[in-house]
C-alpha cells in the first residue's frame, strides 16, 4: 500500500491490547485490521498457527479463545484485547512436560497417522480438544460433526478419526 | 486476503451504536465475523469503519416473553443450538442452528449477523418467515418492529436502513403449543462449510395427537435458497390445513412448492434439480413434522435425513 498524498500511512491509527497468551500477558500496539492469525503468529512468534486460506474456510488456524474454538483469521487481533487465547504450543503445557512429551491428543495423532503433510494438524488437535472437553465419548459422527470445520488434503480423515477415538479414550482413563 | 485498513469502535450500549451508526460514514457491523470477514479478506468491502457489537451484551439472550420469545441479535449460533428453553418452545431454530457450518464458526456466527446478511440459502431467514418471526429494528431516531415476510426484500436486500442496528427478533409461540406441535428444519448440504442447496422449514399443529388421525390445524412452510429471498409457500399450506396429512396431500403440497420456488441454478445443482428437491424436502420436512407432533417428544436433534 502506497503513502497517499495527506501522508495517512504514517498516521494510521493502532490500538493497544493485552492479550494472555498460552498462560503469558503479551501488550503490543496493532493495526485494527491485524488479524488474530497474523498478530499470534508474527507478534507472538507461534507458528503452530497455520495460516492456509485466510478466509474461513480451511480451519488450519483455529486456536482457543476463552476457552471456545475460533477461526483466528476470521478475527482480528484488536478483538481478542482481555481475552486467554491458546494455541497448539500450549498443548504441551498443559500435557506438563519439560521433556517435550506430547498432549494425549498429538500423540493420538501421531500414533494413529493422523497426518501426512501436517500443515491442518494444529487446527484438527485444537478442534478435537474443543470436542473432547464437551463430549469425552464421542460417536465417529459426532467425531465428524465436532471436525467439520477443518479440512485435511492428505488423510481422507479416516486416520483423523481415530485418533480422535483413541485421544478419547486415553483422555478418559 | 489482508482486509483494508480501517477504524475500529467498540461500543458497550446500543445507545452509543446507534449514535456511532449516525454519525459515521461508510459503516459495517461487525458481529461474529463469520461472513463479512470472508467479503472483507477478499475485499469486496472496503469500509472505513467496523462498529463492533461483540461488547453488547445486552443483545446476548434467550428469553420468554408472555407470547413467545425474544433473542438478543448477538445471540451465538451455539447458543440458539444448545438453548432447552428454545428446544422446548421453538425447536426449529436449535434444529436450524446446528446445522451452520461446524463448532468454530458456531461459537462465532450471530443470529443477528445473519439476518443482516438476508442470504436467501441462510436457515435463521427460512426459519423466522415460517414462523412469522418479527424483527427489532433500532436507530438513533426511532425503534421499530417488521415481520420477517416484510423485511427480506429481495436478493440479500432488506428493509434493513443504513442507520439501523437489528436488537432482536421475537418468535409467536400461541400458535404453537409444544404438546401438540411438530417443527423440523431439512436442509440438503454436500458439505458443512457449504451453503445448503435447498432447505426446508416446517411447523404443523395438530387438533389431538393421541387421535387416530390427527387434524393438521396450522402448517407452514417456507424454503431457503429456492428463490431471491426466504420463501413462504402459503398455497401449499393451504391444502394441507384441516386434514389429517396423506400421501395425496403431501404429494399436492410438494407439487405446489416445486411450482412456486424460483432459485438460481448452481455448478452442482441446476434449477430443475433444486425445483425438484425443494418438493421433496418441503414433503420430508412435513412427514417429520407431523411425527413429532405425534410423538410429543423433544423435537430437536433427530431429524434422520
Amino acid at each position: 500500500m502506497s503513502t497517499d498524498a495527506t501522508g495517512d500511512y504514517d498516521e494510521r491509527v493502532t490500538e493497544e491490547i493485552t492479550v494472555t497468551v498460552n498462560g503469558e500477558e503479551v501488550t503490543a500496539e496493532v493495526e485494527p485490521r491485524l488479524k488474530l492469525s497474523d498478530f499470534l503468529r508474527n507478534e507472538c512468534g507461534l507458528n503452530g498457527v497455520r495460516v492456509g486460506c485466510e478466509h474461513g474456510v480451511c480451519g488450519a488456524c483455529t486456536v482457543e479463545q476463552d476457552g471456545r474454538t475460533v477461526k483466528s483469521c476470521l478475527s482480528y487481533a484488536v478483538q481478542a484485547d482481555g481475552a486467554e487465547i491458546e494455541t497448539v504450543e500450549g498443548l504441551t503445557d498443559e500435557a506438563e512436560s519439560e521433556d517435550g512429551s506430547l498432549h494425549p491428543i498429538q500423540e493420538a495423532f501421531h500414533e494413529t497417522h493422523a497426518l501426512q503433510c501436517g500443515f491442518c494438524t494444529s487446527g484438527f488437535v485444537m478442534a478435537t480438544k474443543e470436542l473432547l472437553e464437551e463430549n469425552p465419548d464421542p460417536t465417529r459422527e459426532e467425531i465428524e460433526e465436532g471436525l467439520a470445520d477443518n479440512i485435511c488434503r492428505c488423510t481422507g480423515y479416516q486416520n483423523i478419526y481415530e485418533a480422535v477415538e483413541r485421544a478419547a479414550e486415553e483422555m478418559r482413563e | 486476503m489482508k482486509p483494508a485498513p480501517f477504524t475500529h469502535h467498540r461500543p458497550e450500549t446500543v445507545e452509543e451504536t446507534v449514535e456511532l451508526l449516525a454519525d459515521l460514514e461508510d459503516v459495517e457491523l461487525l458481529a461474529g465475523n463469520q461472513s463479512l470477514g470472508i467479503v472483507m479478506a477478499n475485499r469486496l468491502a472496503t469500509p472505513d469503519h467496523l462498529v463492533d457489537l461483540n461488547g453488547l451484551e445486552e443483545l446476548q439472550y434467550v428469553e420468554e416473553t408472555d407470547d413467545g420469545v425474544r433473542i438478543g441479535a448477538m445471540t451465538r449460533h451455539r447458543t440458539l443450538e444448545r438453548s432447552d428453553r428454545l428446544a422446548a418452545l421453538v425447536p426449529m431454530l436449535p434444529e436450524a442452528a446446528e446445522q451452520i457450518a461446524g463448532p468454530s464458526v458456531r461459537n462465532q456466527g450471530t443470529l443477528g449477523g445473519s439476518i443482516g446478511e438476508a442470504d436467501p440459502a441462510g436457515n435463521y431467514p427460512a426459519a423466522l418467515v415460517a414462523l412469522d418471526g418479527v424483527l427489532h429494528l433500532r436507530s438513533a431516531d426511532e425503534s421499530r418492529e417488521v415481520t420477517a415476510d416484510d423485511y427480506f426484500i429481495a436478493y440479500m436486500f432488506t428493509d434493513l436502513r443504513e442507520e439501523e442496528l437489528i436488537e432482536a427478533v421475537t418468535v409467536p409461540t400461541d400458535p404453537f403449543p409444544p404438546e401438540r406441535t411438530g417443527m423440523a428444519f431439512l436442509e440438503l448440504k454436500r458439505a458443512a462449510q457449504t451453503w445448503p442447496t435447498v432447505s426446508a422449514a416446517t411447523a404443523v399443529r395438530v387438533d389431538d395427537p393421541s387421535a387416530d388421525d390427527p387434524v393438521l390445524e396450522e402448517v407452514r412452510i417456507a424454503l431457503a435458497n429456492a428463490a431471491d429471498i426466504p420463501l413462504r409457500v402459503p398455497d401449499a399450506e393451504d391444502v394441507l390445513e384441516g386434514e389429517p396429512l396423506s400421501e395425496a396431500g403431501l404429494a399436492e403440497a410438494a407439487e405446489i412448492v416445486t411450482d412456486a420456488v424460483t432459485p438460481e441454478g448452481e455448478m452442482h445443482a441446476d434449477r430443475d434439480y433444486k425445483e425438484e428437491v425443494a418438493g421433496e424436502y418441503a414433503k420430508r420436512s412435513l412427514e417429520t413434522s407431523y411425527e413429532r407432533a405425534i410423538d410429543g417428544e423433544t423435537q430437536h436433534g433427530d431429524t434422520t435425513c
